[in-house]
């Protein structure tokens, strides 16, 4: 049920991908989202597609499961392709009174479509690969430059780290409080879009009065622990790069510098070939 | 209206790297009108086996009946068993929503169709079972209640379905001793008025070992002893192996035996215990 949602979810594992350094994974996950809006053609995503694969298979979190990220986001990937491929200009393919399909349309919107996907799959992979709590370290320590203009970075992290922390708890209680209304004969999956909307207050009061419990309790035993915010803290795990770390800068710069090059030297080869093709 | 269970397997998230298997072949009848308690250790699988019982979690395999129904059946309707089994979670009270008291109780009724006097008259009657005043508490906010009468008012909102099958989920955790014996002479009393069947999931030895007709042991996933509670109990070192213990008056009855005393094969009832020391002690003490 709601447990299938895999969107920012850990996949417990050991694989060197779950062992680099947050930050770096970080920074690559931005180049890799910059590297996507390089890219203008087919040829590009081939590169992609190589790229996605290698780190996919190292990280050896199950594609399938990857795949289920998706699922959230399938109807903007569908709007944004439909859109594409209804309104952009060009050689006419098929006409349907006002509906037109181009070719360039065509193009346009498996392109896109293709964008948002690896977009996604791109990013889920590092939160699939690093654990929450070693996500926000990676943050904070990457913001640290800010804090001398007065940002509240570890106050931030924090946040972050125990909104984080708290989504499966929540999607757990969600789950509980569904179940045991179901129990009550509550239906949350017939009826019109208002009925819906209605059925959801037996399963939203209860949840926030959860949450409500939970960040008190959190507050009182933070506090009985003496947690007084960033100031002179130190941390058991200590962020450092290591030498796979390094491997994987490597990795990172090879990727780039070969999307940069297709760019350069490679654009309008994919027309050519889907020319030759058809 | 009887439970039957046949090669029922439960595995959580299958497939993945972190599947747990849940539930292992079990299988069980229950005629109509016992009274049933689960006991095993934590993580051994009961609220996973309880909740197909009314089809909340659908099984990996096997099959379920309630009465002749098979409700693993795709074509069955939910609320066909939703009518028939009701289900008391484990800390109901995090389930209420309502303004008021009578209008949480109402939610469960309301959903099968009744009409307005009947779910009137079922949630007097339930709130008179659960041993909540109506007159105080109907048009109170369930939220101002304390712990134990807010589980009373959870349990109420189940009870008002009437179900011919009634699970509950460790219906005392939690609570203090007082309304701790209140919710299982509750249960008891429902059980005695409406003789439906009653699933009751437990930790606690004592409270099971007075009330239930049979006992289900459960550990990590399997079935692994079911019979009277004379018999169960029999059992201590099995039970203390898979991290249980017996009920203490057996318990005590048990050590008495090991000293040489002829105490009678099993002794359930702390009543029984007592009179048994009562008769062999000197009056006046000892
Ligand atoms: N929703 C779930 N997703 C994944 N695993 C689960 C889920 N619910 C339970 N489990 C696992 O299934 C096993 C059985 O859990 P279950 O809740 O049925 O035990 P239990 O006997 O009710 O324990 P307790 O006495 O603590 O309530 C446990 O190992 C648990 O971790
Ligand atoms: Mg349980």
């Amino acid at each position: 049920m709601i447990r299938d949602i895999t969107l920012g979810q850990y996949y417990p594992g050991y694989s060197i991908m779950h062992k680099i350094d947050p930050r770096l994974k970080i920074v690559a996950v931005m180049l890799y989202i910059a590297s996507l809006f390089i890219v203008k053609d087919f040829m590009g995503y081939v590169v992609v597609v190589i790229g996605l694969a290698t780190v996919t298979a190292i990280s050896k979190v199950p594609l399938r499961f990857i795949l289920r990220g998706l699922k959230p986001i399938l109807i903007i990937i569908i709007f944004t392709f439909t859109l594409n491929m209804l309104m952009t200009k060009g050689e006419i393919l098929w006409e349907w009174k006002f509906l037109h399909i181009t070719k360039e349309g065509l193009y346009n919107a498996v392109f896109m479509a293709l964008r948002l996907v690896f977009l996604i799959l791109g990013s889920s992979l590092l939160t699939l690969t690093t654990k929450p709590i070693k996500l926000t370290d990676g943050i904070e320590s990457l913001l640290k430059p800010l804090k001398r203009m007065g940002l509240p970075t570890h106050e931030l992290a924090m946040m972050m780290t125990i909104a984080l922390r708290f989504i499966p708890t929540l999607l757990e209680e969600t789950d509980k409080i569904m179940k045991a209304q179901m129990a009550r004969g509550a239906d949350f999956e017939t009826g019109s879009i208002f009925r819906r909307a209605k059925a959801l207050i037996p399963i939203l009061v209860p949840l926030f009065i959860g949450a409500f419990r939970i960040a008190q309790d959190l507050a009182l035993a933070m506090e009985a622990r003496c947690y007084r915010g960033g100031e002179g803290r130190t941390k058991l795990n200590a962020l450092k790069l290591k030498r796979k770390d390094a491997l994987a800068m490597v990795f990172i710069a090879v990727y780039l510098g070969i999307v940069i090059l297709e760019r350069i030297f490679l654009i309008g080869l994919d027309a050519k070939i889907i020319a030759l093709l058809f | 209206m009887s439970i039957t269970v046949e090669n029922l397997t439960h595995i959580y998230n299958k497939g993945l790297a972190y599947e747990t298997i849940a539930l292992e072949d079990v299988s069980f009848t229950v005629p109509s009108g016992e009274f049933i308690a689960i006991i095993g250790h934590t993580g051994s699988g009961k609220s996973t086996l309880i909740q197909h019982l009314n089809g909340i979690l659908k099984p990996t395999s096997g099959e379920i009946s309630i009465g002749d129904i098979k409700i693993t059946d795709k074509r069955v309707k939910m609320v066909d068993i939703r009518k028939r089994v009701g289900l008391v979670f484990q800390y109901p009270e995090y389930q209420l929503f309502e303004e008021t008291v009578y209008q949480d109780i109402s939610f469960g009724p309301k959903n099968l169709g009744l009409p307005t006097e009947e779910v009137d008259r079922r949630i007097r009657k339930s709130m008179q079972l659960v041993g909540l005043d109506f007159e105080e508490f109907a048009e109170r906010s369930p939220f101002e209640l304390s712990g134990g009468q807010k589980r009373r008012v959870a349990i109420a909102g189940v009870i008002a379905m009437e179900p011919e099958v009634l699970i509950l989920d460790e219906p005392t955790a939690g609570l203090d001793p007082k309304s701790h014996q209140d919710i299982l002479n509750m249960v008891e009393e429902v059980h005695r008025e409406t003789k439906n069947t009653i699933v009751l999931v437990s930790h606690n030895m004592n409270d099971v070992a007075e009330r239930a007709d049979r006992v289900f042991i459960m550990d990590s996933g399997k079935l692994v002893k079911s019979g009277r509670p004379q018999e169960v109990f029999r059992e201590r070192e099995f039970l203390s192996h898979i991290g249980l213990g017996v009920p203490q008056t057996t318990e005590v009855a048990a050590l008495l035996s090991e000293r040489g005393f002829q105490v009678p094969e099993i002794l359930l009832r702390a009543d029984d215990l007592i009179s048994f020391l009562a008769e062999r002690l000197p009056a006046g003490g000892v």
